[in-house]
């Protein structure tokens, strides 16, 4: 696993809120891309998302970024428990 | 045939909701209905369900703002508690667009659906978020009979009032399909109707179907007015009107709603 597990992985902002955008109208979410929190928790607390939610976004990202997310990967809970881990996932395995 | 099977079925209208084209909820429609106001055929606009928690909100279909509008307006007219009341939910075929998203997505090459289609897509999709919205732990039953479906579900509601001795909520709703699927399924909009009915309550009126001669050849009574003569054949819900023009005149008298080919539904109606 070569996601860092600390709270600030590198990440280019601009992908950061190109992911952000993905989020907001996969989920249909009221607010704009940018009032994201890119520390904040993705899942429960902080943005409020659900299960379902958590699957429509790596659906979303999978498709658009040709990776992988699955729902078995050991290492979720780190890959979504932010912005900025996610947009760092995506950074490093995208394959377009 | 025993006693409680001669009996005629009975219940009586505690409330009513609509929603469809040009139809915003049964207080127009009954104007629209009892001929004091032109009907205007519009596009038929659904409400954001502030009820459902912020994540299903977000997620809400067009069969669930529209079974909500319709069965909380029927539920607010009749007194009822909506988490207290059995449902009957009836759909020609559920949510059009939904099901045409995950067409969609089968034919693209990669095939993944999303998770939120998905949850969307089972028939009783409107039950389970009309559940989470008023905290209803009644009995639900979900129905589908094609275009036959208002008719069957309201057979269903009126069989369970008698069964129960209880008030049962009904609703009946279809959604527009787009295309390719609105090349054989040319349903155009949104249609919605609910229907509170009760065993003892209601001062709208009192249906009736008689067991030994609930369905006939006949056909459907039609509506006089040409455009929901065509809202009545275009949405299988809407096969509803005359059955909402006789509530809205307090007609008494006979009428028969489109059901099964040779065994139309034949409905009596009576003041309370």
């Amino acid at each position: 696993m070569s996601v860092p597990n600390t709270a600030t992985p590198p990440v280019d902002p601009a992908l950061m809120r190109e992911v952000a955008q993905h989020i907001v109208a996969a989920l249909n979410l009221d607010l704009p891309a940018e009032d994201i929190d890119p520390d904040a928790p993705l899942y429960g607390e902080g943005l409020g998302l659900d299960s379902i939610d958590i699957l429509e976004i790596a659906l979303v990202l999978s498709k658009h970024y040709g990776l992988q997310l699955r729902s078995d990967d050991a290492n979720n809970h780190v890959i979504f428990r932010s912005l900025r881990n996610l947009a760092a996932y995506v950074g490093e395995k995208r394959t377009r | 045939m025993n006693q409680a099977i001669r009996a005629a079925l009975t219940a009586r209208v505690a409330g009513i909701g609509v929603l469809g084209p040009g139809l915003a909820d049964w207080v127009q429609a009954r104007a629209i209905l009892r001929g004091e106001q032109t009907y205007v055929a519009q596009p038929c606009v659904l409400p954001v369900p502030q009820i459902l928690p912020p994540a299903e909100r977000r997620r809400a279909t067009a069969v669930i703002k529209l079974t909500l509008a319709t069965g909380l307006e029927a539920v607010a007219a009749a007194g009822l508690k909506a988490a207290e009341l059995a449902t009957v939910f009836t759909s020609s075929g559920g949510d059009g667009r939904n099901c045409h998203e995950i067409c969609a997505a089968l034919a693209s090459s990669d095939r993944l659906i999303s998770p939120t289609r998905f949850h969307n897509s089972v028939h009783n999709a409107a039950s389970g978020y009309w559940g989470i919205a008023t905290g209803a732990m009644a009995p639900s039953a979900v129905l589908c009979a094609f275009d036959a479906s208002f008719a069957a579900g309201l057979l269903e509601a009126m069989v369970q009032v008698a069964v129960t001795s209880a008030p049962v909520l009904l609703l009946a709703y279809d959604t527009d399909y787009p295309e390719p699927l609105h090349r054989v399924r040319p349903i155009p909009d949104s249609f919605g109707v609910a229907l509170a009915l009760s065993p003892t309550a209601g001062d709208l009126a009192r249906l009736a179907v008689d067991p030994a001669a609930a369905f006939t050849a006949e056909p459907a009574t039609r509506m006089d007015d040409a455009a929901l003569e065509a809202l009545r054949l275009a949405i299988p819900a809407a096969r509803a009107l005359p059955l909402l023009r006789a509530l809205a005149l307090g007609a008494p008298g006979g009428l028969v709603l489109d059901h099964l080919p040779g065994q139309q539904l034949a409905l009596e109606l009576s003041p309370c």
